[in-house]
């Protein structure tokens, strides 16, 4: 934020440095006319304008660069449209031009109907970090930990964790690379031990509800809630990572509760 | 019907309440299925509005900044106030065109914008936001609701918070639950632990309070996130830790560090507190 506010200022103050009212005034003028040099250094002037809201409008799914480019369009944009004569002054016309250019642009890519590609790898990313970085260290990195090893900042690693947890439609079950066989059928694997554990004394109520939750997410909840494993823990011995143990966990508590709702 | 609204929150006006701020935003877009373009405005003009806060509103001290989220048919209104000497009279010299281009990006982005001075000081920014489309979700009547409270000793290290209807809750207390858990630099395990308690909470909270807001403030220090859920109905508290259901035995006993009830008259305050002793 603060990064953005001084890009900004900076921006502001060039602006203002060299030209003054009276030279920008000039400027449009002759831009008016035609004259092409003065149109190059409006552009110049205002690129720090366009360049700040690019970063500042979504900061979270496409490439900046591609954002820039849009951005830059609804500068000329604005820059073809604006009438100076009017009084007012061109930023205030050119913010709404050049927001109004990156939403078009947004709406043309279909922005809306699909998880943006750029924080899906993104949160492919955090996840393959986080498991590296927790075989590294032996335990689970922080947030700031996974933000300076991927070069990221804190709301993109936060967003990616929130991703993870949100779309199944994610591949995250896909295999990653160097998992083994044997790691990724962990399903089959797991299966002749699960008889052997019960989870807890359980009341009658809860054991049939249990029933209908898949093996492998009893399997985890009881490693975490019975053997007071760590997630990171788990995912190890389980073969999987430790966001998607997060979000087996979150899934099948969400279901114990909807079933045992539904119960009484 | 005056309406209170879905997300209440009270907050320092430090620079990373935004993303906290934001997270709430994403949340609340994810129960009632805004998205994509309409998402984006509303998360970079109610960005622009607490930058304002955070830069300008307290002449570079600390204060309170307060964001409130009402979900009606159709629209989204966020409301950005803080209690300091007001946005107007920094628009002048220096810190004119930096907030001009804040304010010019609102205005661009919100379909209606209010700008009203606070009694007793400070400013208060009105976003309104049409979202066809949406998922509507129950009014909550306004019936004698109070903004959480935060007392100026917490303001440094505390977030107040009050949501509604549970529905909502359930997405938007895990992800600020994440942003604070984040600050206190948990590692991605412990984190994912508070959400799961946040989710707890919020399956038991509401029948706990009998309200329709879930109220509670959470504080952070190093690697130490400590919640303070309540007012609840009396006797409610120790049900909430110990009842959840879930066939696993009690979530939130097994994944606190240390749980206390108080009881202030009729009602009671469920304190639970989470390390990360990695």
């Amino acid at each position: 934020m603060t990064v953005t506010e001084m890009a900004v200022s900076t921006a502001t103050r060039q602006t203002r440095l060299v030209p003054g009212a009276n030279d920008e005034q000039q400027l449009f003028a002759r831009h008016q006319q035609g004259d092409m040099l003065a149109r190059e250094e409006l552009v110049r002037r205002f690129m720090p304008l366009a360049r700040s809201l690019a970063r500042r409008y979504d900061r979270s799914s496409e490439p900046f660069e591609d954002l820039l480019q849009v951005a830059s369009l609804g500068l000329l944009k604005a820059l073809d449209r604006f009438d100076p004569t009017m009084g007012h002054p061109f930023a205030s016309f050119a913010v709404p031009t050049i927001l109004g250019e990156m939403r078009r642009h947004f709406r043309d890519a279909g922005w809306s109907v699909h998880v943006p590609r750029g924080s899906q790898e993104r949160a492919l990313k955090v996840r393959d970090a986080q498991e590296r970085l927790a075989n590294l260290r032996g335990r689970a990195p922080t947030v700031n930990e996974l933000a300076e090893y991927l070069e990221l900042d804190q709301e993109e690693v936060i967003d990616a964790l929130q991703a993870i947890q949100a779309y199944e439609s994610l591949s995250l079950d896909a295999p990653r690379p160097g998992a083994t066989d044997e790691a990724t059928s962990y399903g089959d694997a797991m299966g002749e031990e699960d008889e052997r554990y019960e989870l807890v004394e359980l009341d009658a109520t809860v054991s049939a509800v249990l029933g209908r939750i898949p093996q492998r997410e009893r399997q985890i909840l009881r490693m975490r809630f019975v053997d007071d494993l760590t997630q990171t823990e788990i995912a190890a011995r389980v073969g999987i990572s430790q966001m998607q143990v997060s979000r087996l966990l979150r899934r099948s508590l969400d279901q114990l509760r909807a079933l045992t709702d539904t119960k009484s | 019907m005056v309406v209170a609204p879905n997300v209440c929150l009270t907050l320092s006006n430090q620079p990373e309440n935004v993303l906290l701020v934001r997270e709430a935003l994403s949340g609340m877009a994810d129960t009632v299925g805004v998205d994509g373009v309409e998402l984006n405005d509303i998360r970079t003009a109610v960005t622009e509005a607490c930058n304002n806060v955070v830069l300008h509103a307290y002449e570079g001290g600390e204060g309170l900044l307060q964001v409130e989220l009402y979900l009606a048919p159709a629209t989204v209104e966020v409301v950005v106030r803080d209690h300091g000497t007001g946005i107007k009279p920094h628009i002048r010299g220096e810190e004119e065109d930096a907030l001009g281009i804040g304010l010019s990006i609102i205005q661009a982005l919100a379909p209606r914008v209010e700008f009203k001075d606070v009694e007793g000081g400070g400013t208060e920014v009105r976003m309104e936001f049409s979202t066809p489309e949406t998922q509507e979700l129950d009014a909550l009547p306004r019936d004698g609701f109070e903004p959480p409270a935060l007392a100026e000793e917490d303001l440094a290290s505390t977030t107040a918070l009050a949501v509604g209807p549970s529905e909502l809750a359930h997405r938007v207390l895990p992800r600020v639950m994440c942003v604070l858990a984040a600050r206190a630099r948990f590692t991605t395990d412990r984190i994912s632990d508070a959400e799961l308690v946040a989710d707890a909470l919020v399956s038991g909270g509401f029948e706990a309070s009998s309200k329709q807001h879930l109220r509670m403030s959470v504080s952070v220090a190093a690697r130490e996130v400590a919640m303070r859920v309540g007012p609840l109905g009396g006797g409610t508290a120790g049900r909430l830790v110990a009842e959840t259901n879930d066939g696993v035995g009690p979530v939130i006993e097994k994944l606190t560090d240390e749980r206390r009830i108080a009881s202030e008259g009729a009602f009671e305050t469920l304190e639970l507190t989470l390390r990360d002793n990695r």
